[in-house]
């Protein structure tokens, strides 16, 4: 028996350095030189994705929001854009409404959704066509990327003084939303200026340029949260009709993806080591207010929740409350058909805080299911085309493994 | 009389009294059991029972006092009834001889083609060996059935009763091929119900006419099972025949573990496809579908760790 401490051998490689393997393990791929071309892939456009004709086409992002949607964090590792030379999706029956959702909200009317569905089944993908199309139109994007990453108590955080019950900043997660609000909507933001005054320590002159604004804290995490409402605050700002074109402002679109991880107590400690809700950090208050429509977004808009079903923490208030907010709506579309609305256990404690988010008038639940078969034989052509797939396009090939997939569900199909 | 029937007899393997063919039993009171359940009165005590076992019977006559005596070449010598009695099997080589004498005198009567004959269990070697009470050897037995399997092949309309008489009595008494499950049929709503079983598991299928929809326990088939391999194996009777995009499933399935339900769903699937289209049957078959896996978890045992686990060896 060798207990000895093994003598390292020192092999006059460099040690990694500190958070470069992380820097490595989430380092997100979208291209691959290797992979073929498709060549008669067409290019994705805001006008394209409302055209029904494309259901069932895969098209290619175009470069811009590429690039935006890298900023807001829309690609995963997770997922298969590594195998392919430019990052494309597949335009299914649901990205068509829901684009179509978005030119309507963009009128005045913010939606408010929750994409929910199997495993695999598309639920992030579609969020990122909403962010694409959101970009195209020149919408203000805010994307908070990973729920988990806001509560899993991993950085700095701090009790914001005067209010009751206490609620938390967190200075540099709103930094680095600032930061990617920024990158993102870099142009659009240019063109905007403020239009109110803000207390200190936002302290700029009326109709300096909103992206000044958001890049004040970009570096400063302290001023984080104040810039962040102050931004807030002049992109929900109801311009006069007859305002100059720097103060109207564009709808704006807020998503996040693995909503679960907002409605559940975070992995934070209070000052007592009470956990804190997640309603409690100051930036989870504010899209959760947003989403259940306590907060109005009166130049249109829309905030958009994807739910997750894999690593999924227990959410029990959140689960009753969107399969409750989907029987009811599921009812008012069946008219009369009679639809089972769920209800709560009298002897388990509801989270109202969560439950109070889902009014079902006010969020809509929308259910992803797996792909038609004319859109995975669509999306099977272009694996095909761009070598992933080495067989023939066979219809016996796309109905067997849109069985096997259990209905065409699409992560599946990938397998 | 009985000394003519007794080689025609003979020929029946199983009439209740064979076995004791060879030894007929002398009573107290004085009368004799021939083999064949006829009884005469015994004549003489000096007849020994190896001479009534061997020989002809013996068939007394009246003599002038009134009495019975038995005829006097039986006292000169003893015959015995069938020249078999010399081989070693003489029941065997009787009943050989007389199916190929019986097979001799059919041949000519038309047959029906190979297979078509009606399915006929015979006795089994060990139970044609308690009724003849011989050591029949497998081989011998064979030849038997071969003649036996070739009579059966007779036209059944031009069967003459001799032969199917014979052929009675050498088929077995409960024939497993009288066993007939009912033939299934679709419900009301065109669905066919297959029940199918595997390790543990047991699967109810309902299968309709559709475009490949799979719905197990309430689950799509990716919810239900993680695995691929098992999707496949659940579906597998329409896979391999092509008619994954014709027909819905609607499955209920419980025991067992994974795999176990997976394959119990392939039993089913398979057998209630075979209601809407049962000439699928020797597909399936080629499938290896249609056939319920027996295997099962082997019982542990005392003295073993497993069910053949021997413990390790410890020096006392």
């Amino acid at each position: 028996l060798n207990i000895k401490k093994k003598e390292r051998k020192d092999d006059g490689g460099r040690r990694p350095a500190v958070g470069e393997r992380k820097a490595q393990r989430t380092r997100v791929v979208i291209s691959n030189t290797n992979a073929l071309n498709v060549p008669d892939i067409e290019l994705m456009t805001a006008e394209g994705v409302v055209d029904e004709n494309n259901v069932g086409k895969v098209m290619a992002l175009p470069v811009t929001t590429v690039d935006s949607l890298r900023a807001v964090g829309a690609f995963k590792n997770t997922q298969g854009w590594k195998f392919f030379r430019t990052p494309s999706t597949l335009i299914r029956k649901e990205t068509v409404e829901m684009a179509r959702k978005l030119d309507e909200a963009a009128k005045g009317e913010a939606i408010r959704q929750v994409l929910i569905g199997e495993k695999k089944s598309g639920k992030s993908v579609l969020l990122l066509q909403a962010l694409a199309h959101a970009f195209m139109r020149d919408w203000v994007v805010i994307n908070y990327r990973e729920a988990r990453e806001l509560t899993m108590g991993f950085t700095d955080y701090a009790p914001i003084p005067n209010t009751d019950p206490t609620r938390y900043s967190q200075p540099a997660l709103t930094a680095t939303l600032l930061t990617s609000i920024v990158q993102a909507n870099r142009d659009i933001l240019s063109k905007l200026t403020t239009a109110l005054t803000h207390n200190p320590p936002v302290t700029l002159p009326q109709g300096t340029s909103l992206l000044r604004l958001a890049e004040l804290a970009t570096n400063d995490p302290d001023i984080a949260l104040p810039v962040f409402h102050a931004l807030w605050s002049e992109l929900t700002y109801k311009p006069p009709a007859d305002a100059p074109p720097a103060s109207q402002r564009p709808p704006v679109l807020l998503a996040v993806d693995a909503l679960a991880h907002f409605m559940r107590p975070s992995a934070y400690l209070s000052a007592d080591a009470q956990t804190i809700h997640a309603h409690d950090l100051d930036l989870i208050q504010h899209f959760s207010s947003c989403l259940s429509g306590a907060s109005a977004l009166p130049n249109g808009g829309a905030v958009i929740a994807a739910m997750n079903n894999s690593d999924v923490p227990s959410a029990k208030s959140l689960n009753f409350a969107l399969a409750r907010a989907e029987a009811i709506q599921k009812a008012k579309k069946a008219e009369g058909e009679a639809v089972d609305v769920p209800t709560w256990n009298p002897y388990e404690e509801l989270d109202e805080r969560v439950f109070g988010c889902f009014d079902p008038a006010v969020v809509e639940v929308v259910r992803l299911g797996g792909v038609s078969k004319e859109e995975a034989r669509g999306v099977m052509d272009y694996w095909i085309k761009s070598g992933m797939c080495r067989k023939e396009m066979r219809s016996k090939m796309v109905n067997e493994l849109w069985t096997l997939s259990g209905r065409g569900v699409i992560g599946e199909l990938e397998r | 009389m009985d000394a003519l029937r007794l080689p025609v007899r003979l020929k029946r393997p199983f009439c209740a009294a064979l076995p004791k063919s060879r030894a007929v039993h002398l009573h107290r009171n004085g009368s004799t059991t021939l083999p064949f359940g006829e009884t005469v009165r015994s004549v003489s005590t000096s007849t020994s029972e190896l001479q009534t076992s061997i020989g002809t019977p013996l068939v007394p006559y009246r003599n002038e006092e009134g009495g019975y005596t038995l005829p006097r070449e039986a006292r000169v010598r003893i015959v015995p009834a069938s020249p078999s009695y010399f081989t070693g099997r003489p029941n065997f080589t009787d009943h050989l001889l007389s199916l190929q004498d019986l097979l001799r005198r059919n041949e000519l009567l038309p047959t029906v083609p190979p297979g078509q004959a009606p399915r006929t269990a015979w006795r089994t070697l060990t139970e044609y060996k308690e009724g003849v009470s011989e050591p029949v050897k497998s081989a011998g037995y064979t030849k038997i059935l071969s003649i036996l399997n070739r009579l059966n092949h007779i036209n059944p309309s031009l069967m003459p009763s001799e032969v199917r008489e014979v052929i009675e009595t050498y088929k077995r008494k409960v024939s497993p091929f009288d066993n007939v499950p009912n033939p299934h049929a679709l419900d009301s709503w065109g669905r066919g119900l297959g029940v199918g079983r595997r390790k543990t598991a047991s699967a109810r299928a309902w299968v309709v006419e559709g475009e490949g929809e799979v719905i197990v326990n309430g689950k799509s088939l990716s919810e239900m099972f993680g695995r691929i391999h098992d999707r496949e194996s659940a579906v597998f009777a329409l896979k391999a025949t092509e008619r994954l995009d014709r027909y819905n499933i609607w499955a209920l399935v419980k025991g067992g573990g994974t795999t176990g339900q997976a394959e119990a769903l392939t039993l089913a699937v398979a057998k209630a496809l075979l209601i809407h289209e049962p000439g699928l049957k020797p597909a399936l078959r080629r499938a290896g579908v249609i056939t319920r896996d027996a295997r099962k978890v082997e019982r542990k045992k005392p003295g073993k760790l497993k069910a053949r686990k021997m413990p390790a060896w410890v020096k006392r």
